[in-house]
């Protein structure tokens, strides 16, 4: 697992922006979407966003492995990832909302990604195609060693053989409060389902902050 | 993981550093989900067009630093810079809301149960045939 290295924060931006009073601005909630490559992710924040998703790139700085430290300074390469980006307001809840969904890929050098999208996050779901079950282990992990709640999400591709979510829950080695459940990405209400679901499992989640978890830093803090 | 150091990459970060004439670093701390509003202000003379257009978007409606880079087409980073451009020009703001968190001084805090509340009780009623699981516990 490549470790992704620390940046160092601009000196500069040390300051938190001024920001001004608007009254009737909904109240933004963030929830990331995870998953393997091809789980239906876009598919996922597409069918309840307002918006079509967009594709959204950023660099992430990691150590280039199996180079030697010069100087105490690693050698570092930038690569380029892509996330999604999807939002819906709510504006029938007793507060006015605003959902940001984040849909990431989950690979290991996603992590500091997930770091930035996690923080003030209600969860997570973690999108499974059980084809390639093996691709949900890490967001797994990830989530579980942070402390964010999150819920497993078993996207039912036709054809693909059909496993019970306590299938999925053991192969995972899931604690028995992680919420699994099926869902088509491509549905709505479905996908609305899996939220709920989250939203509730935070609700009983006790209320601790996202913790970083060890040899992990994070990126412009 | 491999290098993916290719020429396509390469005049990715060329035509990024001309855009924020060489800047690395936002001057702001702005997230990832960081909402812009329109702002009182003008950006400078000689800005970049993508100021414009940053400005259009969030005349229109909110934005949050991941939509408009998005819209963009432009790396989040390249972005957060000029974006701190224009709130140093006051022609972007950041709405304040009420706070998501717990506690308000905590960004790291989770959302309150009040909010989550709120928040379930929104999704319900905008997808009434949608349903929680609810886990034992
Ligand atoms: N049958 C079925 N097909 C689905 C479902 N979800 C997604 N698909 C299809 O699966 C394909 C991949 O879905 P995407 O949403 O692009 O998956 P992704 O996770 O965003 O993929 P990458 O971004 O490439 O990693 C698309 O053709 C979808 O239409 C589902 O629940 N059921
Ligand atoms: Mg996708």
């Amino acid at each position: 697992m490549p470790s992704p290295t620390s940046r160092p924060d601009d000196p500069a931006a040390a300051l938190r922006t001024p920001s001004r009073p608007h009254s009737d601005a909904p109240t933004v909630l963030k929830i990331v979407i995870a998953g393997g490559f091809g789980a239906g992710k876009t598919t996922a924040v597409g069918a309840v966003s307002e918006i079509t998703p967009l594709s959204t790139e950023e660099y992430l700085t990691e150590a280039s492995t199996g180079v030697d430290s010069l100087e105490g300074v690693e050698a570092k390469q930038t690569t380029t990832v892509a996330f999604d980006f999807g939002r819906l307001s709510l504006p029938d809840a007793p507060v006015p909302l605003e959902l940001f969904l984040f849909g990431t890929p989950g690979q290991d050098r996603f992590v500091d990604l997930w770091y930035d999208l996690s923080r003030g996050a209600v969860g997570a779901v973690v999108l499974i195609d059980t084809r390639r079950l093996e691709t949900s282990f890490t967001p797994v992990s990830f989530f579980e060693d942070i402390g964010l709640p999150f819920v497993v999400a078993v996207n039912h591709f036709d054809g693909a053989h059909r496993y019970q979510p306590e299938q999925v829950r053991a192969a995972l080695e899931l604690p028995a409060c992680v919420p699994v459940v099926t869902c088509d990405a491509r549905n709505p209400s479905d996908v609305a389902g899996v939220l709920l679901t989250l939203v509730g499992h935070a609700e009983n989640a006790p209320a601790t902050p996202v913790h970083p978890a060890p040899n992990a830093t994070l990126q412009d803090a | 993981m491999s290098a993916r150091g290719d020429a396509a990459e390469d005049s990715t970060f060329v035509r990024t550093y001309t855009l924020t004439r060489g800047r690395t670093r936002p001057r702001h701390l702005l997230g990832l989900d960081t909402v812009l509003d329109a702002g009182p202000g003008r950006p400078g003379p000689g800005q970049a067009e993508e100021c414009e257009e940053i400005l259009a978007l969030c005349r229109e409606h909110r934005r949050s630093v991941t939509e408009l880079a998005g819209r963009l087409g432009r790396p989040v980073t390249a972005v957060k810079i000029l974006v701190s451009d224009l709130l140093d020009a006051d022609a972007l703001v950041v709405p304040v809301t009420a706070p998501y968190a717990a506690s308000g001084t905590d960004a790291d805090a989770r959302p309150s149960l009040q909010m989550l509340a709120a928040l379930s009780a929104g999704l319900k009623r905008k997808w009434p045939d949608a349903i929680a699981y609810l886990q034992a516990g």
